[in-house]
């Protein structure tokens, strides 16, 4: 394709005439109406939210990091025999590599409160060598715990206070001149990302720290992402000769994730619901692709940051809004909701037509319909939310596999599809069969999370199989009449099928005043919940307090730019929009015309081919298609060709190939 | 020395004190030697040879070298033998004792040859302000950038001084040592008649001093006999906690101290001959795998099973010790379950789980493991049997399996299993591909989460770029990746997510 050493590139002459004008907007439409109080309402959603965020994550790892608190402060009181080896802690921290920041920054706080040590953290990013990592090491430890000027001089100047020779600025030295100053007990490094540190650099500094250890307390702390053998694998027989030490396990990451959601999405206590659309994608993303707390917390914060940017109806969570403060434009957009319009027409189907008129006229009384539907549907989601937690509880207490997360039962609850759904009905008739001693679990358990808004009387419930237990003579738990695994047991010891039709009939009295007491519980609770388990979707101004749309978050959370370019070129229509590649008008699959892109056009040939592509081919059937008819080549087809080849290997498609000449390699293809 | 003035001899004998007291302080372990007078050459000789047996002549030489002021030493001395031969600690021990004014650099802490360069000036300096009485003004030596320098720095320091001794320990591991550093270091009594330097390495250092006659003292490694007794010197305890005097009132602290001696002598022979001499023979292995395996040994004497002489009973008892190599393999984690095991029976060789993860993958990080260790290990030209779609696995894999294992081809090449050989590098693309076919499309978005994961998977080292390290992108199109795991892990990847990676695997896995 490079016959000619050089060309003249003409582009071809745009005629502007053809381009429509630039339409300009007149109307001096206010785009985002009262953005000021929707940002301060969505602040103060947020910053709850937040709050509890914050404190779930410092309580998830707080097992952990006392841990890892207590090794430290025990490795440093051994005092007096010279340590043959470095104290070492291997955290394993898992494979959700974003969140160990968060957790080494936090485990440094601790250490640094709890005992007298000093703490530094090295990531693999400042440490691509032995010298820049004590470097940095020196650099961290020393500019701990002293005034500012005081460490200034101290690594300017080495020994410069009695002008002697400097110390190098990797040189330890610098760490036992401020070791000496502060006598600290302990000086911990942790190593955040051990696996992305070469592991030469990591044995080498394993050495280098084991021949300072008779001066310098050192402690080790590796963070692992897969696991400690693998760890352990990595480094020579010297250095873990060097090493002796402890593993420390923190929560996984999916833990985290079910704890943060039970605090945000699923509590009693939400002014802005994330609907199960989008809290399902949040948690797929999670178990599909990252595991990562933060980026979590990052949709979760986006979703809320989105309803009230781009919903005007929001400004109706706004506390203590009262009419006035309203323009009509906002009665306006709630008018436009889908949900109004729903609510409206049943209202017309029950032939309140009068209140409908009211309703589309009057805002003031549309204000209080809103204020009033808005605490309703709140209330109708703590209701729904209690019932999916009241709901888990009993899978748990009754351990009833396979075990269902809390997530999941709130997602199918909030998308109106648990009540009468199979996973309902199963979990009720484990309900009635319950014996009396897991039944009583359950509603210790019940008791202790004291949920206000059922109606139901667990304390005297619990009084009430208290009672009985104690009653009871029989060594064993009750069992309610429902309970056909009691059955089963005695038919294999006495190996008679009568008997199994018998043992019903002599329910002892005791059980039979059991299984009272737990048909009774069963009917409260299957009341409570069918009213609690309603489709919030169905409400009226559910788009208000429920956020839950998937759009922007996908585009912003999981982009697909691969995609984009590939279709962009396979298909330049659906960018352009231009009337003359419309498929649907030539209604034709697949029709390459020459009015598409240089690019788009090589790109679909490309497409068609193989892994070695001619170029004199590729050139020929390009030609074909550009120029349609004529017969003569035109120089400027040359030209086009050139910088579409260029494009797509600038895009990474192709690349000059030395397997065959003139043949070109591909080394990209679509839809991976 | 008794040729000096009354002041000098005091300075020096208040100097010794502080640097004794100063050794103190570092470690309790030489207490026996408080003594504020000069040694004599005999008395050093004594006090080492007991402290370091096994070592007769070695010590005998560095002596008769360095024990006396007054006597010239050797300008340059190398002290080499293998690791733990006591190289480092009986110099140092040595020049501590005869209160020479000495300086040990370790070449380990230095990190390039001029941080080295800079140490010696500087320690040399700290070594003359103990060991002297007035301060030496430091002005003068605040840089010291190459070995002319370094040179020049010692000459202007050791001028008009005694004899000076200056130990670079291990300086065949010095890292970016100068080039020319060794022959340099030959040749500096030329310009410094009062130093003399020691060079401790592994390695015998005749090539690359280019000074003939250089006096070599080789510290060879210690046989059996001398291992059992070096160790034999400090036996521990086998009581923790001495048995109580009301129960047993005739076992006294030396009848205690006599049973610790002699079991530990037979223990130690036990451990030598079974383990220590097939793994690591040196002193610190030995000593390290011996102390490791004491207190589950000695555990059912404490117990009260077995008396203190009851030497065969108990070696049946914990034979198992013996027998498995948890006492000789390092780890970090000190593994006590296996080790204490109270059935006398060999225990079943701990199946350690090898590079398994201790948390769960997401589920397409997952797959895309497993898709990296088949692109690693399939020739790409089977893909198409293998990956695309409609055709059967199982009958493409018999074929492969079969046309590759032809008797004529067997008796002219071993084949080696696929999966014991190094990992071959792939492009992303065919990844990507494989990991499409293994999820039987099940409509992955195309999203830009899968590059993440694979970034995610490259910094925790389970993929790895194979070359194409000029490029800062980790996604350049053009790079190749290869798995840093084995089949093990590959196949505990496939059965978490319900996948049997063999039969994906050319040549399958027997
Ligand atoms: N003859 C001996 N008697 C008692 N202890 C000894 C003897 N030889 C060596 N050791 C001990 O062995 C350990 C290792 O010795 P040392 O560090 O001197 O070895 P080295 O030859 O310098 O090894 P390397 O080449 O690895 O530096 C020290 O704790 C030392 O006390
Ligand atoms: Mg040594």
């Amino acid at each position: 394709m490079e016959h000619e050493k050089c060309y003249i590139y003409a582009p071809p002459e745009s005629n502007s005439e053809e381009r429509p004008s630039k339409r300009v907007r007149t109307s001096k439409l206010q785009s985002q109406p009262q953005l000021t109080e929707r940002l301060s309402t969505y602040r103060e959603v947020w910053a709850q939210q937040e709050e509890r965020i914050q404190q779930t994550l410092e309580n998830a790892d707080s097992v952990t990091q006392e841990n890892i608190v207590k090794f430290v402060a025990a490795s440093t009181t051994s005092e007096g025999e010279p340590q043959a080896s470095i104290p070492t802690g291997l955290i394993v921290a898992g494979p959700s590599i974003a969140s160990h920041g968060l957790f080494f920054s936090r485990l440094g706080q601790n250490i640094r409160s709890e005992t007298d040590s000093a703490y530094a953290v090295l990531t693999s990013g400042e440490c691509p060598n032995l010298k820049t990592l004590l470097k940095c090491l020196v650099k961290k430890i020393t500019s701990l715990k002293d005034d500012g000027d005081e460490h200034d001089d101290l690594i300017n100047s080495g020994f410069s206070a009695r002008n002697g020779p400097k110390l190098l600025d990797f040189d330890l030295g610098h760490v036992q001149m401020w070791q000496d100053k502060n006598e600290t007990q302990s000086i911990v490094v942790a190593i955040q990302d051990s696996e992305a540190f070469d592991t030469a650099v990591l044995v080498e500094l394993v050495d280098t720290v084991h021949s300072w250890l008779d001066r310098l307390p050192f402690i080790l702390l590796f963070g692992i992402a897969t696991s400690a053998e693998n760890f352990e694998d990595r480094m020579s027989g010297k250095s873990l000769r060097y090493l002796d030490g402890q593993k420390f396990d923190v929560t996984q990451s999916d833990v985290i994730i079910e704890k943060l959601f039970s605090v945000t999405v699923a509590n009693a206590d939400a002014r802005l619901r994330i609907g199960p659309t989008l809290s399902h994608r949040l948690l797929d993303r999670q178990k599909d692709h990252v595991q990562n707390v933060q980026d979590f917390v990052d949709g979760l914060k986006y979703a809320h940051m989105s309803h009230f940017y781009a919903s005007y109806p929001s400004i109706f969570l706004r506390k203590g809004s009262t009419y006035t403060d309203l323009p009509s434009e906002a009665f306006e957009a709630v008018r436009n909701l889908p949900s109004f319009r729903r609510w409206i027409e049943t209202l017309l189907q029950d032939g309140n037509a009068s209140e409908v008129r009211t309703l589309l006229q009057s805002d003031q009384s549309l204000h209080e319909e809103i204020a009033k539907h808005i605490k309703l549907g709140q209330t109708a989601l703590t209701s729904l939310s209690q019932a999916a937690i009241l709901f888990h509880n009993i899978r748990e207490s009754l351990q009833i596999s396979p075990p269902f997360r809390l997530s999941t039962i709130w997602t199918r609850a909030a998308a109106g599809d648990l009540s009468g759904s199979p996973l309902y009905r199963e979990t009720m008739l484990s309900l009635k069969k319950a014996s009396s001693d897991k039944l009583k679990q359950l509603l210790i358990s019940m008791e202790r999370l004291n949920m206000e808004g059922s109606s139901i009387d667990w304390a005297k419930f619990n009084q009430n199989l208290l009672k009985l237990v104690q009653n009871s003579d029989g060594s064993g738990p009750l069992r309610s009449q429902d309970d056909v695994r009691n059955d089963s047991v005695r038919t294999t010891v006495i190996a008679q099928k009568v008997l199994l039709s018998k043992h019903k009939a002599a329910l002892s009295e005791q059980d039979k005043a059991y299984s009272e007491l737990v048909a009774q519980l069963h009917d409260e609770i299957d009341r409570y919940m069918t009213s609690a388990f309603i489709d919030p979707q169905a409400m009226f101004l559910s788009e208000i307090f429920m956020y839950d749309l998937k759009s922007p978050h996908v585009e912003v959370f999981q982009p697909k730019p691969r995609f984009a370019i590939e279709r962009a070129l396979a298909t330049p229509h659906d960018y352009l929009g231009c009337s003359c590649c419309d498929r649907n008008r030539t209604e034709e699959e697949g029709v390459l015309a020459a009015t598409q892109p240089a690019t788009a056009i090589l790109y679909q040939l490309f497409l068609e081919s193989g892994t070695l592509i001619n170029a004199s081919d590729l050139w020929s059937a390009f030609e074909a298609i550009v120029e349609e008819g004529s017969e003569e080549s035109d120089p400027k087809t040359s030209a086009l060709i050139q910088r579409a080849l260029a494009e797509l290997r600038y895009l990474g498609l192709v690349k000059p190939s030395r397997k065959k000449t003139d043949h070109i390699a591909k080394i990209m293809w679509k839809g991976l | 020395m008794r040729t000096c003035g009354r002041g000098r001899v005091n300075s020096l004998a208040r100097s010794v004190v502080d640097a004794s007291v100063r050794l103190f302080s570092l470690s309790a372990l030489h207490v026996n030697i408080l003594i504020p007078t000069i040694m004599l050459p005999d008395e050093i000789l004594d006090t080492l040879q007991s402290e370091f047996p096994c070592r007769e002549s070695q010590i005998q030489q560095l002596t008769a070298f360095y024990s006396e002021h007054h006597l010239p030493s050797p300008p340059l001395l190398v002290a080499h033998g293998l690791t733990a031969t006591g190289k480092s600690s009986i110099i140092k021990s040595l020049l501590e004792l005869s209160s020479l004014p000495h300086a040990v650099i370790r070449c380990r802490e230095c990190i390039t040859g001029r941080h080295l360069l800079e140490r010696i000036v500087a320690s040399c300096l700290d070594a003359l302000d103990t060991f002297g009485d007035e301060r030496i003004d430091r002005k003068r030596f605040a840089r010291t950038e190459n070995l002319s320098s370094l040179a020049v720095n010692l000459q202007r320091l050791l001028e008009g001084r005694n004899k000076f001794v200056l130990v670079l320990d291990g300086i065949d591991k010095q890292r970016e040592a100068p080039p020319t550093m060794m022959a340099a270091l030959g040749r500096f009594r030329e310009v410094i008649p009062n130093l003399s330097i020691i060079l401790i390495s592994n390695l015998p250092l005749t090539q690359a001093l280019y000074t003939p006659s250089t006096p070599h003292i080789h510290f060879a490694p210690y046989p059996r006999s001398s291992l059992l007794t070096i160790l034999a010197a400090k036996p521990p305890k086998i009581f923790l906690t001495p048995p109580s005097t009301e129960k047993f009132p005739d076992y006294t602290p030396d009848l205690a101290a006599e049973d610790d001696a002699w079991l530990w002598g037979r223990f130690t022979s036990a451990v030598y001959d079974s383990l220590s001499k097939h793994t690591g023979r040196d002193l610190v292995n030995f000593r390290i795998a011996a102390l490791k395996l004491w207190r589950p040994f000695v555990e059912p004497v404490e117990a009260g099973t077995f008396g203190t002489r009851d030497f065969s009973r108990l070696m049946v008892n914990r034979r198992h010790l013996f027998q498995g190599e948890e006492g000789v393999l390092d780890r970090i984690i000190a593994s006590e379950s296996t080790l204490t095991n109270p059935t006398g029976t060999v225990p079943p060789t701990p199946k350690r789980n090898l590079r398994t993860l201790a948390h769960d993958l997401p589920y397409y990080a997952t797959h895309l493991l497993i898709a990296a260790y088949l692109a690693s290990y399939n020739p790409s030209r089977t893909d198409v049997t293998y990956f695309m779609k409609h055709t059967d696995k199982r009958k493409n894999k018999r074929r492969v399996h079969t046309s590759s294992g032809t008797g004529a081809m067997k008796s002219k090449h071993r084949k080696i299993s696929r999966h014991l050989l190094t990992p071959s590098p792939f492009p992303l693309d065919r990844l990507l591909a494989i990991f499409r076919a293994l999820l039987d499309d099940a409509g992955v978005p195309q999203s830009a989460d899968l590059y993440t994961q694979v970034a995610t998977l490259t910094s925790m080292r389970l993929l790895v770029k194979a070359g194409g390290a000029g490029s800062a992108d980790p996604l350049d199109t053009g790079a190749k990746w290869r798995v840093n795991f084995g089949w093990e892990y590959a196949r505990g990847l496939g059965r978490t997510v319900g996948l049997e990676v063999g039969e994906y695997l050319v040549g399958g896995v027997d």
